[in-house]
């Protein structure tokens, strides 16, 4: 192995780092922390750390920490004399004129601007302020407001404070219409029906819209719109990824456990213990097991060119994710070296790794046996252990055959042992293996044979298992934790016990003792009651950020993952204290938080500009209107299933193949292997369903940027590419439901044209088209028949193409 | 039904006058500047540069190359039998020798040596010696620059085809032509800026996770472009619509979609996204313009093999490349071999067999491309790579036959043109091929290498990621192979 992949995580600050630590420089608007620091320790690390940070002290003088960074250097001199800037031997150097004297010594001198952040930041005391995120939230009082009559709940005194500090008016409510809008697709997923939309149109009861969220919490839909986003934070997949992409069975059941425990509004405490220890709690459930599917969703190389490496890239893989997804922390940074801007010691994450030491691998390497370590048989005890010794008598039976087959398969020809690495093996031994062994070892090959066949028929009698995709075998003895030198698994330094990391206080991990037929080490479940703990300063505030982010279309912290100082700061800090206590107060219970949002003013706003709005607050980092959305991915597929009529409102269960074309399966090194085409009805349920195969992503999911799959994401992108126009215009799910919604459309109002249209623009838009819409339709009609030749029919599938291709369809005011 | 006379309003006309209005004007020329499309089509362009990140950005080193083409020779060809030439070796077959080899069938310290099994010729002024697999690329080695001192971190095709094309063992990195067009932008927006081709018997193993974007938009992924059908992903119109009815279609959708925009006007993806059916329009033109050979004269394309077996699809491939390069493509993957085993450069079984069918496949039209290139000037601008994500082991995999597992201690790679030194060779492996000895060069080395040429400096590239800045070629800084450039 080269040295270079072990230090894949060295962290380094080039100049480009510089680049986004300056554009993530915020205003006074979008910064309400007085976190000048930040921005300093920013420039500081990117400039100076080089030679003056955690690695290096050149002339004495390092800059990482404060008590370093105001000490007296080795000339004597003092780098930063707090509230002096003139006295700072600092500013003097990065002024000087003197290429000789002028810091940095490489690259481009500082900018005026750098220069006046230091000189400010010096002035006022050189002081290194914690992080916020690291200090623990306090429960703040509403602010006061002037305009009192447009509070609606305790979050608009949040939003209207700053407001009206900068002179801004929040803009008016959204019309009815576009607030069902976006609150059906916010929590289902998918539009109104033109009757839902009208119920609510024209419901008169002053609390008609509260009804309308509480109906919309209560709908089964709202799990599967909402799961995706957890999905999304979790890089759920159902395939292993690498050169075989086996799929992962049963991984479906964790994706419903998933839209299962948003649905029963679970406390989020809750779904975290059972997701980091199903397996360890004083109840351990069906549910509770499925949840630990959460250790096998991760990439997985079933033949690692060096297992041990594998084996921690595995690990990493589920720190990082925990780390990102729990507690809003890229820990990850910190596996080859201390953190260069986040307090994480590289020690912290050795510590975290060692509350996993018992996770086993997905599979033994070289070995697609699943089995073993993740599937977990839940069926009733009897049968499970019925099947489990059928299972270990068929492993140490395959195991014998085995033995047999290599020693012939070795003695034969080139061809046909290249053969035996294939598909044809079985035929293959059936055809020649007698060839290779001895008679007597024949027979006791063919003896083998005939018991295992026997043990498949007694397994075939039992009632199936209930297989789940989990931690299903542990090591309850695991190996000592090291911190790697660099990074580097076969470098072991310094011994670790599983601990916390040091900037929440370094409180230690007290892990029970175990009894000696523990299946597990129990410290994983010291790990979920630390992380689900009201007390843990970012548990409650990253998710309930998560929640703010899905339903404005960013969070308070726009960089939902990493609440550290290389993350954005929050645009609403006393805010996001507030609704993490809230979230707190109601039993970690997501429901009430998003009825809370809800129903807020601020939530309720038009997304129509307004100029002193986009004056003075261009990115809307104040929250004056609510920001326009395209939708995901699955809700546009879903819409447009939803519109003609073919959705499939199944819930739950194995996930679906969608029709794929040739040219995407032809990208498979075997096209079509491992994909298994639905029918029409199947192939016609929600996106959420789609089988996740890491290789071949569906293409209406890939192109409108569906998240990749191997690493934790926080946020989606959203792009826009001539690839999705293609897509919508001609691809065949497009082609095929804009030939349903036609014959939706016939089929409801008749032949007449203008009335097919006025219904088509109806369903899809949702509104009473406008006559120019309609005249323009018509023309196209119109002209599609007379210049086309097409019939009515097909013009009419044309025109249904159109509509759902438009903006209006695919955004939310 | 209530028929109305056709509507003889110009809609073309309208949407021209209103799309110009939102528009950034400076994307006008640019767009103009592929010389595919007239100003007038451009006039109604309204991509902007925010919301184009494909549009050319500028190279932070001066550029020796604009375009890459990487010639993947999937599964891993035997440099022993192909440019590694080891004359002490003839002889020497099945003998036994103590030799640490390292492949899919784990970790060996000796193996039965299968010798070369083609004979080695001097080509060139440079004299250097080719098998006999590649008579046609042993006539271009005076612009060549091996390197026979590839390493690679795994000997598994998964990781190792990973490595080669996103610099990591693990998937969900971004692809070289990802990094290349997130760097450079791409000066032709009617075609994508990184594209891939296939072989006909399918992808290489982890399919499109070789030509992933990763955590970089989708809009830097490789496009799979074919010369027969769709030359890309739902390009081709459905049957019954045809360009003229879309037109009509996509003028009634501008329509709405400019009204839609009118009280919205501040939120530019709105109009990005009618932009980009412009485009999607646009490059249904342009696309099937750059498959089709009707101009391409009978010599170029005998040259290339097109039209005759074995040569014709990668012959195809190479003419494509060419043309699409031509058309300011910026990072063209072709590979050789697809499926398992022998459907690719993977020879398990039979070397002979197996190697000569895909050399005999690739050898004309690779020799074809770099000649094409040279004679019209723009091998200099055109960097080609050559290579598979590892090579193969002197000795035998199994107790009988010629078949060689994988080498990734040790194997060849070359490149040409674009500001590439010609025949020249460095680095070499020990007497069998079995590992590097002088001058092992990384992937990493290689990496760096091609983004140096194409004007990128590889240590300064980035992408922040997970709380990193995210480099191809790793956080250590990486030096490009200074020996090979001119």
């Amino acid at each position: 192995m080269t040295k270079d992949f072990h230090q894949l995580y060295l962290l380094r600050i080039g100049a480009a780092c510089l680049a986004i630590a300056l554009t993530c420089q915020f205003d006074a608007i979008a910064n309400p922390i007085t976190d000048a620091f930040q921005e300093v320790q920013s420039l500081l690390a990117a400039r100076c750390f080089s030679c003056h940070g955690p690695d290096k002290a050149e002339s004495g003088l390092a800059l990482h920490k404060q008590a370093l960074a105001h000490a007296e250097s080795e000339s004597g001199l003092h780098a930063i004399v707090p509230g002096k800037p003139k006295a700072s031997e600092l500013l003097r150097r990065v002024n000087s004129d003197d290429e000789h004297e002028r810091m940095p010594l490489e690259g481009e001198p500082l900018k005026p601007q750098e220069i006046e952040l230091l000189r400010q930041w010096i002035l006022d005391g050189a002081k290194y302020e914690k992080h916020w995120a690291f200090v623990p939230p306090k429960r703040h009082s509403t602010p006061v407001v002037e305009q009192s009559g447009w509070v609606r709940n305790p979050i608009d005194t949040f939003i209207l404070r700053r407001l009206e500090r900068h002179g801004l008016r929040p803009s008016p409510p959204a019309e009815g219409r576009v607030l069902a809008r976006r609150l059906y697709y916010d929590l289902t997923g998918l539009p109104p029906t033109i009757s839902e939309l009208n119920n609510f149109l024209s419901d008169e009861r002053p609390d008609a819209y509260e009804r309308l969220v509480d109906k919309l919490l209560n709908s089964p839909r709202y799990g599967e719109k909402w799961a995706r986003h957890w999905l999304d934070v979790v890089r759920y997949a159902e395939s292993n990824s690498f050169e075989r992409d086996s799929t992962k069975p049963f991984a479906w059941k964790y994706r419903d456990y998933v839209i299962r425990s948003l649905n029963e509004d679970k406390p989020y405490d809750q779904f975290i213990r059972e997701q980091l220890a199903g397996d360890e709690l004083d109840e351990v459930t069906k549910d509770t097991i499925t949840a630990t599917g959460y250790y096998r969703l991760g990439t997985w190389d079933d033949e690692p060119a060096d297992t041990l490496q594998a084996r921690y890239d595995d690990l990493d893989n589920i720190v990082s994710t925990t780390g990102q997804a729990f507690l809003g922390l890229t820990v990850g940074c910190a596996r080859c070296h201390d953190h260069k801007i986040d307090p994480i010691p590289q020690a912290d994450y050795y510590k975290l790794l060692a509350f996993f030491a018992d996770v086993t691998p997905y599979a033994m390497p070289r070995n697609n046996d699943v089995k073993l370590n993740s599937l977990w048989d839940c069926s009733p005890p009897e049968a499970a252990q019925k099947r489990e010794r059928l299972a270990q008598r068929e492993n140490q039976l395959d195991e014998q055959a085995r033995k047999f087959e290599d020693q012939a398969i070795r003695k034969m020809s080139a061809t046909d042992q290249n053969r035996s690495e294939t598909d044809a093996r079985e035929e293959l031994l059936q055809e020649k293996i007698h060839k290779y062994l001895s008679p007597k070892e024949f027979q006791e090959y063919s003896e083998i044979k005939a018991q295992l066949s026997s043990i498949q028929l007694q397994q075939n009698e039992l009632a199936p298992a209930d297989w789940v995709l989990s931690l299903a075998k542990c090591e309850p003895n695991p190996r000592s934790t090291h911190v790697m030198y660099r990074g580097n698994p076969h470098v072991p330094g310094k011994e670790v016990e599983p601990g916390f990391p040091e900037l929440f206080g370094g409180a230690t991990a007290n892990i029970p003792p175990q009894s000696g037929d523990a299946r597990s080490t129990g410290r994983r479940r010291v790990l979920a009651n630390w992380i689900a703990s009201p007390n843990n300063m970012l548990t409650a505030r990253v998710i309930a950020n998560r929640v703010w982010q899905h339903h404005f279309g960013r969070g308070i912290v726009r960089s939902a993952s990493n609440f550290g100082r290389l993350g954005s700061p929050p645009t609403h800090p006393e805010l996001l204290d507030w609704l993490a206590f809230y979230l707190i107060d109601h039993q970690w219970r997501l429901k009430p938080l998003h009825r809370l949002i809800l129903l807020s003013n601020a939530y309720q706003m038009a997304s129509s500009a307004d100029p002193s709005g986009l004056a003075i607050d261009p990115a809307n980092d104040l929250f004056w209107r609510f920001n326009m959305r395209r939708l995901t991915a699955e809700e546009i597929r879903d819409s447009v299933l939803y519109v003609s009529g073919e959705l499939n409102e199944e819930h739950y269960g194995p996930s679906i193949y969608p029709e794929l074309s040739q040219e995407v399966l032809a990208t498979q090194s075997r096209p079509g292997h491992d994909w298994h085409t639905s029918n029409r009805r199947d192939a016609s349920r929600r996106s959420i369903y789609i089988h996740i195969k890491r290789s071949l992503i569906v293409p209406e999911m890939l192109l409108f940027d569906f998240p990749e799959t191997d690493t934790s994401c926080e946020a989606r992108f959203n792009t826009t590419q001539a690839a999705q126009a293609l897509n919508l215009l001609h691809g065949d799910f497009m082609q095929t439901q804009a030939k349903y919604l036609a014959e939706r459309v016939v089929r409801e109002v008749g032949d007449d044209t203008l009335a097919q249209l006025r219904h088509t623009l109806r369903l899809v838009l949702l509104r009473e088209p406008d006559s120019q819409t309609l005249s323009e339709c018509l023309d196209l009609i119109g002209t599609l028949q007379v210049e086309h030749g097409l019939n009515e029919h097909d013009a009419l599938v044309q025109c249904c193409l159109m509509v759902y291709s438009t903006n209006e369809f695919v955004f939310l005011d | 039904m209530a028929r109305r006379d056709f509507c003889n309003r110009t809609r073309r006309e309208f949407l021209w006058e209103t799309g110009a209005g939102f528009g950034a004007a400076a994307l006008t020329g640019m767009l103009d500047s592929d010389g595919f499309f007239g100003s007038a089509a451009c006039a109604e362009e309204s991509l902007s540069v925010e919301t184009t990140p494909l549009y050319p950005k500028p190279t932070t080193l001066p550029p020796k190359a604009k375009n890459v083409i990487f010639l993947f020779m999937y599964g891993g060809p035997s440099h022993i039998d192909t440019f590694d030439y080891k004359p002490d070796m003839v002889g020497m077959d099945n003998k036994t020798v103590a030799v640490d080899t390292f492949g899919r069938g784990g970790k060996k310290s000796q193996g039965r040596i299968v010798e070369p099994r083609w004979q080695f010729k001097q080509h060139g002024k440079c004299g250097k010696w080719v098998s006999q697999l590649f008579p046609h690329i042993g006539c271009c080695v005076d612009d060549i620059a091996f390197l026979h001192s590839m390493t690679a971190d795994s000997p598994i095709h998964g990781s190792a085809m990973l490595m080669m094309n996103s610099g990591k063992l693990i998937s969900g990195s971004p692809a070289l032509g990802s990094w290349i067009t997130y760097g450079l932008g791409s000066p032709n927006q009617n075609l994508p800026g990184f594209v891939v081709m296939l072989d006909p018997s399918g992808g290489p193993i982890s399919g499109a996770k070789n030509w992933s974007s990763g955590y970089m938009p989708a809009i830097y992924q490789g496009a799979t472009f074919k010369h027969e059908g769709s030359p890309v992903l739902n390009l081709s119109r459905p049957k019954g619509t045809t360009r003229e009815l879309q037109r009509d279609m996509l003028d009634t959708l501008a329509l709405i979609n400019q009204r839609h925009m009118a009280t919205r006007s501040d939120n530019s993806d709105l109009a990005a996204r009618i932009a980009s059916y412009e485009l999607a329009y646009k490059m249904q033109m342009s696309a099937p313009e750059a498959v089709d050979f009707s101009q391409e004269s009978p010599s170029t394309l005998k040259m290339y093999g097109v039209g005759r077996k074995p040569t014709h699809h990668f012959g195809v491939q190479c003419l494509l490349a060419r043309r699409l390069v031509e058309r300011g493509v910026r990072f063209i993957q072709l590979y050789s071999g697809g499926n398992h085993i022998d459907y690719n450069w993977d020879a398990h079984g039979d070397l002979v067999h197996n190697h000569s069918k895909h050399a005999g496949e690739t050898d004309q039209p690779i020799a074809a491309l770099l000649q094409d290139l040279k004679q019209r000037g723009m091998l200099e601008e055109t960097l080609i790579v050559w290579g598979g994500e590892f090579g193969r082991q002197p000795t035998a995999e199994y107790a009988k036959g010629t078949g060689r597992d994988h080498n990734s201690y040790g194997f060849t790679m070359w490149l040409a043109g674009g500001g590439i030194k010609g025949g020249i060779s460095i680095g070499s492996t020990d007497e069998l091929g079995s590992r590097a000895v002088e001058r092992p060069i990384t992937v990493k080395e290689l990496h760096a290498t091609i983004l140096h040429q194409m004007g990128i400096d590889p240590n300064q590239l980035s992408y922040f990621y997970n709380g990193l800045d995210q480099k191809l070629v790793g956080v250590e800084p990486v030096s490009p192979i200074h020996e090979v450039i001119a």
